[in-house]
């Protein structure tokens, strides 16, 4: 690699990860995916359900072994390390889950869920663990009156920071966000919203947003990654992948994702794709998403489309990128090409 | 024209033509030993024929429990409802079992979030389709199986007649989803409570869904109640926004008018708070703090404790006030807030 490009927080090379569901099938759920998140970058992966995604997040933070290729934290392979060595470095490599009901131990209380990782860790001094814990717990919005309470007291944003308080206890570099604010009421989502960036700030963190929420990505994000069963189809800067997709996918997800506008300031068309998720176990031959394509050609299902650089640092999987009829940003957002919209009365005839 | 929805034949809040339903003050407590938790209070809204109203609001607002009672799907031991709720002029409050399960799938219906739940899963789709058929019409097996077929095509699933001897845990999401809507429609109800409907789906496959109720509504006439948190679907499917708050109905209006120049803090703030809409990587403006609790419900305006505008006049119960031509708004500083809705 060459020095002078800061070293990738997390780099996946050609990573995989399938598992054998018997009879001799196996099931792909990640197949090939390459990406780098550079340091203090918010990285989303957004994609349907199957499509992998919370499979790659678990495997950048060692949760599942890569099947092939390799993923490097820093330059380093985790899995090179001795056991004891990728105990202390996974401590650096966080995750918070969508769902914060089945994260915490109902029988343990706010503080002891949220020192628990110190306690498991073992470096701290006990008085110096309850110290960072209530400091955390003030810092995510919770008052030090929760310290003895248990989850179900709780509401599911409130349990959403004590989550968030209990990854931060070790300090880490990097958190993968897992639907963190896919099960949360639009007005705490955005809360939590909130903090996750003022805490990116103060912390210096990296975080990989997982999401099939397009609306909370394209927020959050730097650059964004999309998935379809089990490989990135698109990969690039949020607003250039948003505005100008490259893939008939990021199309139609994009075209999907109902938006609270006023009819004149909506799309007057949009791509509904036919179909479901194939199955991964047998995916498509040639361009995995062909069968829902509107463009597809006798060359996606004879040929897997190559990952190629179709502008400065955006990057797709299809065959037919940047030749396409793709909906153009006026077709797919109106409302960001009239600038006069914020100017327009409501009209009562 | 943008989405799939016609735009609503009937009228606006103050109704010109008869209204298909008309919910007027419906209160719902739930007992809870000797005494009662009220879950929501003087809950007043009509749909006209063919309209498509949105409900929305949080968790624990009461959105679901208003949907239940309108189909009678409360538990009379536990619950008290007072109020009327008028379907074609019959009042479904105080009505017999009886006479409440002839109405039940064949004039209202309603269609749940989780439909793995909702289907019976020892049964087919098909059993379950004709299950509502011969309950409500004198029909030979023979003909309730075509007509299930046809209604399963009618809801964009491929191979109906295959499909119609097929277990629940043998179709997908989005298929169990159309076969739950299906069973739903089969008797043509004149209106069709939709609670979450596409909540539990990927987003593509939820677009598919929106469609084929877009078409419903548009091919059989049928009024539907929306009932989502989601303010994007409610944009691409209604044409007027009923919002819930506490157990209150705070505001109502057309869904355009709403979005651009909503009258409530509240709904203001649900507004202003989809990321999709705000600036990329700027600060959300959040609700502070969150939905009271059923029991916990403050005095005066049930929103006050979150709300940045309020003043003194906000510590009585608030009033449903109508905002010419077409809205309603419960917050007594309306007429002097200039709020921001979504632009």
């Amino acid at each position: 690699m060459d020095t002078s490009q800061p070293t990738p927080i997390v780099a996946v090379e050609n990573a995989g990860v399938h598992f054998p569901i018997g009879h001799g099938q196996v099931l792909k759920a990640v197949d090939g995916v390459d990406l780098a998140v550079m340091p203090q970058e918010t990285f989303g992966i957004i994609g349907e359900s199957g499509s992998g995604k919370t499979t790659l997040g678990r495997a950048i933070i060692c949760l599942e072994k890569p099947s092939i290729g390799r993923i490097l934290h820093a330059g380093i392979d985790p899995y090179s390390l001795s056991a004891r060595e990728l105990r202390r470095h996974r401590r650096q490599y966080q995750i918070v889950f969508q769902d914060p009901n089945a994260a915490l131990d109902p029988r343990m209380t706010i503080l002891k869920s949220i020192r628990e990782p110190m306690d498991v860790a073992g470096d701290l001094p006990d008085r110096d663990r309850r110290a960072r814990a209530v400091e955390l717990m003030e810092r995510v919005g919770l008052s030090p009156d929760f310290a003895n309470r248990y989850p179900h007291e709780l509401s599911g944003g409130q349990k959403q920071r004590v989550c968030i308080a209990r990854v931060l206890t070790l300090r880490p570099s990097l958190i993968v966000c897992d639907e963190a604010v896919s099960a949360l009421d639009v007005s705490i989502q955005a809360d939590i919203l909130n903090l996750f960036a003022e805490l990116q700030a103060e912390f210096g963190l990296t975080y990989i947003f997982i999401t099939h929420n397009l609306g909370v990505v394209a927020h959050v994000s730097d650059r964004v990654a999309v998935m379809y069963l089990g490989r990135i189809v698109e990969l690039g800067r949020t607003e250039d992948v948003v505005l100008h997709p490259a893939h008939p996918y990021t199309e139609a997800l994009l075209s999907a994702e109902p938006v609270a506008l006023p009819s004149q300031l909506r799309p007057d068309k949009r791509v509904v794709l036919k179909g479901e998720l194939p199955s991964p176990i047998s995916p498509p031959s040639g361009c995995r998403f062909r069968t829902r394509c509107r463009f597809a050609q006798p060359l996606c299902a004879a040929q897997e489309p190559p990952w190629r650089e179709t502008a400065a640092g955006h990057w797709s999987a299809c065959h037919f990128a940047g030749e396409l009829p793709i909906m153009s940003a006026a077709e797919l957002h109106p409302h960001k090409q009239r600038e006069s919209a914020s100017r327009l009365g409501v009209h009562h005839e | 024209m943008t989405g799939p929805f016609p735009v609503a034949i009937g009228g606006t809040a103050a109704g010109q033509a008869a209204p298909l339903l008309d919910v007027r003050g419906l209160g719902i407590s739930f007992r809870n030993g000797p005494s009662a938790v009220q879950v929501t209070r003087d809950v007043s809204f009509a749909i006209a024929p063919g309209e498509v109203v949105g409900l929305v609001g949080e968790s624990g607002c009461g959105k679901t429990v208003t949907g239940l009672a309108l189909m009678g799907l409360l538990p009379r031991a536990t619950s008290l409802v007072e109020g009327d709720v008028v379907l074609e002029g019959e009042n479904l409050i105080g009505m017999s079992q009886r006479r409440l399960r002839q109405r039940r799938g064949a004039k209202i219906s309603m269609i749940f979030q989780e439909p793995m739940s909702a289907l019976d899963p020892v049964f087919t789709i098909g059993e379950q389709i004709s299950e509502t058929l011969r309950a409500h019409r004198s029909i030979d097996p023979r003909e309730a199986r075509e007509r299930g077929i046809e209604a399963l095509a009618r809801v964009g699933i491929p191979e109906p007649a295959l499909r119609y001897d097929a277990y629940p845990h043998q179709l997908s999401g989005g298929m169990r989803q159309r076969a739950m809507i299906a069973i739903a429609i089969v008797c043509e109800p004149r209106l069709l409570i939709a609670d979450e409907p596409t909540t539990a789906l990927d987003v593509t496959v939820q677009a598919q869904i929106v469609d084929v109720l877009g078409d419903l509504c548009s091919r059989l006439g049928m009024a539907m109640l929306f009932i989502t948190h989601d303010l994007g679907l409610v944009a691409q499917t209604c044409s007027r926004l009923v919002t819930m708050y506490a157990g209150e109905v705070i505001e109502e209006g057309r869904i355009d008018d709403v979005l651009v120049s909503p009258r409530h803090p509240y709904t203001s703030g649900l507004l202003r708070s989809l990321p999709a809409l705000a600036e990329r990587k700027t600060r959300l403006p959040a609700i502070p703090g969150r939905v009271p609790a059923l029991g916990e419900i403050p005095e005066g305006c049930r929103f006050r404790a979150r709300c940045s505008f309020s003043r003194s006049p906000c510590e009585v119960s608030q009033t449903l006030d109508p905002v010419p031509p077409a809205a309603l708004v419960r917050c007594c500083r309306h007429g002097e807030l200039a709020l921001k809705g979504v632009l």
